[in-house]
C-alpha cells in the first residue's frame, strides 16, 4: 500500500520536475506493456515474445474507432482493451500447446504474422506509413488537447490498471499462476484447470497491452507500424527483465529506465545499445531479480542495520 | 522468359544452402545441446564482417573462409564456457534472454567497428564469370557456394556419425552422467559442439558476403528463419535441418515470384503449423 502511494505521488509530480509530458506519457504506456508482459513471465513463467501483437491490435482498434466512428475516448479505449484481450486469448490458446521453447517460438511466429497483416492491410492500418491524424476527443467535457492534461489522463488509466494488476497478483488467481510456474504437473494434479488459467492470464496480459496501445494512439495522433513489430516485443522483454520480473513494480521501473535512456542516451552516444546489451547480459547472468530485486535487497539490509 | 525461372530456382538453392548451413549449426546447439541460441544470426553477421576484414587485409577470400569459422567458433567457446554453462541450470528462459542480449552487443559492436553502412567485396578472382542460361547467366561463385556448403555439411555429418569423436558426442548427449563416469569431460565436449555450431553460422556469413555484402542487422531475419528451419525439419535431426533449409530456400524463391510480400511470413506460418500439428517436425523421430 505504501509503495503504491509513493508511486502515485511520483507519477503526480513527474511533469513538474521533468518538463517532457510526452516522454512521461510514453513511460506510462510502455510501463503498462512491461507490467502486462511480467504477468506472464514473472507470475506464470511463460516467456511471451509477441507482446507487441496485442499492443498493435489495441492501437489500431482505438484509432479506427476514433477515426471512423468518432467514438468517445473511453469507448475507444474499452475497445482496445477487449480487442487486445481477445487477440491474446487466441494466441495464448495456441501458444501454450507448444512445450518449452516451442511456446516462445509460437508467440514469435504469430507476432510476425500480425505484423505482416498490418503491413499489407493498408486501408485499415496505413501499412508502413502508419496511421495519421487520430483525434483526441474531450472526455466528459474536459479537453485533453494539452500534453500535460493527456499525461494526467493516461496516468489515471495506467494507475487504475496497475492497481488492478497488484490486486490480481495477490488474489487466489495469482497464486494459481505461481503454482503453474513452480510446478505445472502438481498444479494440474491438485485439480486446477491449468489450460484455462493460462489462457485467462494471456487474455489479461493482452487486454492491458491493448489498453496501452490504445492510449499510445492518441499521444502523437499516430500509430506507426512499429507498434506491432518484433523489435517492440523485444524491447518489452528487455525492459521488464532489466527492472526485475519478481514484481510489477520492477517491470514499471525497467520500462521507465529503458524509455528515458533510449531517448536521452541516443543523443549522447550513438552506440548506447552496446552498453545496454552488456548490462542486460550481466543482469541475466548475475542479478536475475533485476534492479527492483537489488533495491529491495538493499532496503532490507538497511532495515536490519 | 527463358532462363529466368531456372535462375530464380537456382538462387533458391543458393539461399537454401545458406539456411542449411545455419540450421545445421543450430541443430547442434539447440537440437542436441538444448540451448536456444537466439544469437545464431548475430554470429552469422559476425562471420560476414570478419571475412570482410580478412579480405581487406590479405585480399585472399579463400583464407577468409578458413579463418572466419575458426575465429567465430573461438568466440563461441568463450560464450559457452562463461555464460551458457552457468545458465544451463536456470532453464531455457534465461538462455534465450542472455543470447538476446548478445545480439544487442554483437550488432552494436559491428556498427562501432565497421560502421553502419553496408559493406561488400568482389567475387573472388577466378569465379567471376557465369554459366550461360538462356538470356541470363548464373554466376560461378554461386555454384561454388552450393558445393562448398554441401561439402562442409557432409563433413560435419560424417564427423558426427562415423568417427570416434562423433560417437562420444552422441553418447554424451544421450547420457551425460555415464560418459562423465567413463572419464570424459562432457562439458568440454559440449563447449566444442557449441563452437562448431557457431562456426557453421559464421561460415554461412562469410560465404554470402560476396553475393549480398554485409549489414549490421543481417542476422536478425536469418535467426528467426533458421529457428523455423530447425523446427520444421525436426529438432535435433541433422538431415531435417539440411532438407528443411533447402526446402525453405526454394519455397521462398517460388513465393518471391508469385507473391513477394508473403515470402517471409509463409515460413513462420509453416513453423507454427508444424509445432501445432507435428511437433517432432518432418524428420523428427519422437
Amino acid at each position: 500500500m505504501r509503495r503504491f502511494a509513493i508511486l502515485v505521488v511520483l507519477v503526480a509530480v513527474a511533469p513538474l520536475v521533468l518538463r517532457y509530458p510526452e516522454l512521461e506519457t510514453q513511460i506510462l504506456t510502455f510501463g503498462l506493456l512491461a507490467v502486462a508482459f511480467n504477468l506472464l513471465l514473472g507470475e506464470m513463467g511463460f516467456l511471451s515474445f509477441g507482446q507487441a501483437t496485442f499492443n498493435g491490435v489495441g492501437a489500431y482498434i482505438a484509432a479506427r474507432a476514433l477515426l471512423d466512428a468518432h467514438a468517445p475516448l473511453p469507448i475507444a479505449l474499452l475497445g482496445a482493451l477487449l480487442a487486445g484481450g481477445a487477440a491474446a486469448a487466441l494466441v495464448g490458446a495456441l501458444a501454450i500447446t507448444g512445450r518449452g521453447v516451442y511456446g516462445v517460438m509460437l508467440t514469435f511466429a504469430f507476432n510476425e504474422m500480425a505484423y505482416f497483416i498490418a503491413f499489407q492491410w493498408r486501408s485499415v492500418t496505413g501499412g508502413d506509413d502508419g496511421l495519421r491524424g487520430i483525434p483526441r476527443p474531450d472526455v466528459f467535457g474536459i479537453s485533453l488537447d494539452d500534453a500535460t492534461r493527456y499525461y494526467y489522463f493516461t496516468a489515471l488509466v495506467v494507475l487504475l490498471a496497475f492497481a488492478a494488476v497488484l490486486r490480481i497478483v495477490d488474489s487466489p488467481f495469482g497464486a494459481v499462476l505461481r503454482a503453474i510456474r513452480e510446478n505445472e504437473g502438481r498444479a494440474r494434479a491438485i485439480g486446477f484447470r491449468v489450460r484455462r488459467f493460462k489462457i485467462a492470464a494471456f487474455a489479461l496480459s493482452g487486454a492491458l497491452s491493448g489498453l496501452a496501445g490504445g492510449l499510445y494512439a492518441e499521444l502523437f495522433h499516430f500509430v506507426p507500424l512499429q507498434a506491432i513489430d518484433l523489435d517492440t516485443s523485444t524491447n518489452i522483454v528487455i525492459a521488464a527483465l532489466l527492472g526485475g520480473i519478481g514484481s510489477p513494480y520492477g517491470a514499471l521501473l525497467g520500462a521507465a529506465i529503458f524509455t528515458v535512456l533510449s531517448n536521452s542516451l541516443s543523443h549522447v552516444w550513438a552506440h548506447w545499445p552496446l552498453i545496454f546489451g552488456l548490462v542486460f547480459c550481466a543482469v541475466v547472468l548475475f542479478f536475475r531479480t533485476g534492479l527492483w530485486g537489488i533495491t529491495e535487497r538493499w532496503s532490507r539490509r538497511a532495515a536490519h542495520a | 522468359m527463358s532462363g529466368l525461372i531456372e535462375v530464380q530456382l537456382l538462387n533458391g538453392i543458393v539461399q537454401g544452402m545458406i539456411y542449411a548451413l545455419l540450421a545445421a549449426g543450430l541443430t547442434l546447439i539447440f537440437g542436441m545441446l538444448d540451448i536456444p541460441n537466439f544469437a545464431h544470426g548475430a554470429f552469422y553477421a559476425l562471420g560476414a564482417y570478419v571475412a570482410f576484414t580478412v579480405v581487406s587485409l590479405t585480399g585472399n577470400f579463400w583464407l577468409a573462409i578458413v579463418i572466419v569459422p575458426l575465429v567465430v567458433a573461438g568466440l563461441g567457446l568463450v560464450v559457452d564456457a562463461f555464460a551458457m554453462r552457468r545458465l544451463a541450470r536456470t532453464g531455457h528462459v534465461y538462455q534465450i534472454l542472455f543470447t538476446l542480449g548478445l545480439v544487442l552487443i554483437v550488432q552494436e559492436s559491428i556498427v562501432l567497428i565497421w560502421g553502419a553502412n553496408p559493406t561488400s567485396i568482389n567475387v573472388p578472382a577466378g569465379l567471376d564469370g557465369g554459366v550461360p542460361l538462356g538470356v541470363v547467366t548464373f554466376p560461378y561463385y554461386r555454384l561454388f557456394l552450393v558445393a562448398a556448403a554441401a561439402l562442409v555439411i557432409v563433413a560435419v555429418w560424417f564427423a558426427l556419425e562415423r568417427t570416434r569423436y562423433g560417437a562420444i558426442i552422441r553418447a554424451g548427449i544421450d547420457d551425460p552422467e555415464m560418459v562423465d563416469c567413463i572419464g570424459i569431460n562432457v562439458q568440454r565436449l559440449f563447449t566444442i559442439v557449441f563452437g562448431i555450431g557457431v562456426g557453421l553460422a559464421a561460415l554461412a556469413g562469410a560465404l554470402i558476403l560476396p553475393i549480398r555484402g554485409g549489414q549490421p542487422a543481417m542476422g536478425n531475419e536469418l535467426m528467426a528463419t533458421s529457428f523455423a528451419v530447425v523446427v520444421i525439419g525436426g529438432l535435433g535431426s541433422y538431415l531435417g535441418a539440411v532438407v528443411g533449409g533447402l526446402f525453405i530456400g526454394l519455397t521462398q524463391a517460388v513465393m518471391t515470384m508469385l507473391y513477394p510480400a508473403a515470402s517471409e511470413v509463409a515460413i513462420f506460418a509453416a513453423m507454427a503449423l508444424i509445432i501445432l500439428i507435428r511437433p517432432q517436425g518432418l524428420f523428427g523421430k519422437r
